[in-house]
């Protein structure tokens, strides 16, 4: 695996902002960062439509292993140097459906990470249980023959 | 003359000693590079040889400075002594070196290994795999 495609909602500004976080990340993997539903994504992955709806945040391997939504937040994580070892830890059962919620903790604060070291899983989910993700505010201004996108999912 | 002889049979020892650890490490540890930089085998091959050089360096450079002794050696009993007292701390030393570099070596590894696989399987795969671009 050297490079992760990562099919992100160009429509939402919040998305952006965690793009630019990803790509200024040190990482082991290569992040290539494609706007979802873009003519290069759709040339790239003609297959894609059957796997992924227009709203599921898409990372995709070079190796064409897809991963969706939470799994692909935790891929993103994993690709960086700095945070595969929480990807390894937010893959639990328990704080996987989080991911979304401490992806975004996570490059919003580095602090988080000195705070959780000791915890166990059980106070870490506690703690993400209260991020409240913001609404995509990009959803007004879609642009016209573009589908989807109700809800923010993109990086 | 037993001083004189002493030193001989101490020099003959380290040095040998010190060149059959060297071509052990040199012959076994080939392999653990390799792995080490990712089957790149030229760099691998470069590496071995300059840890050797550097090992031989170090181990007849201390050989070379632990020969020396105030020692008044009188009788056959003392020499045997002293050449077993040098040969020791040479054999500690070697022993030291190699599990030193034995450590710097596994480091690499788990950097060049720092690839745990992605903690779930995908949730689909694309055939035929994206193409580069």
């Amino acid at each position: 695996m050297k490079t992760l495609y990562v099919l992100y909602d160009e429509r939402c500004a919040l998305c952006k902002q965690l793009k630019e976080w990803l790509l200024v990340q040190r990482s082991w993997i290569g992040l290539s960062m494609i706007p979802a539903g873009s003519a290069r994504a759709k040339s790239m992955f003609p297959a894609l439509e059957k796997i992924a709806g227009a709203n599921d945040l898409v990372v995709i391997s070079d190796g064409g292993e897809v991963y969706l939504n939470n799994h692909a937040w935790i891929m993103c994580l994993y690709a960086l140097a700095e945070y595969r070892d929480w990807a390894l830890r937010l893959a639990s059962p328990l704080l996987l459906p989080l991911a979304r919620q401490a992806f975004e903790t996570l490059s919003k604060n580095r602090q988080t990470i000195s705070r959780w070291i000791g915890s166990d899983e059980r106070a870490i989910a506690t703690e993400l249980g209260e991020v409240a993700l913001d609404t995509c505010p990009a959803q007004s201004t879609k642009p016209v023959g573009v589908e989807g996108g109700s809800k923010c999912s993109g990086v | 003359m037993y001083i004189v002889y002493s030193y001989f049979v101490y020099l003959f020892i380290s040095v040998n000693l010190t060149i059959w650890v060297a071509r052990t490490l040199h012959k076994r540890g080939a392999i653990f590079l390799v792995d080490s930089f990712h089957g790149n085998a030229e760099l691998a091959a470069s590496v071995n040889h300059l840890l050797v050089v550097g090992f031989y360096l170090i181990n007849i450079g201390f050989v070379a400075l632990a020969l020396k002794t105030e020692a008044v050696i009188g009788n056959t009993r003392a020499a045997i002594e002293l050449v077993s007292d040098k040969i020791g701390y040479v054999m500690l030393i070697l022993g030291a070196m190699h599990f030193f570099n034995l450590y710097v070596f596994t480091r690499i590894r788990h950097r060049g290994n720092g690839t745990p696989r992605p903690p779930f399987a995908p949730d689909a795969i694309l055939r035929p795999a994206p193409a580069r671009s």
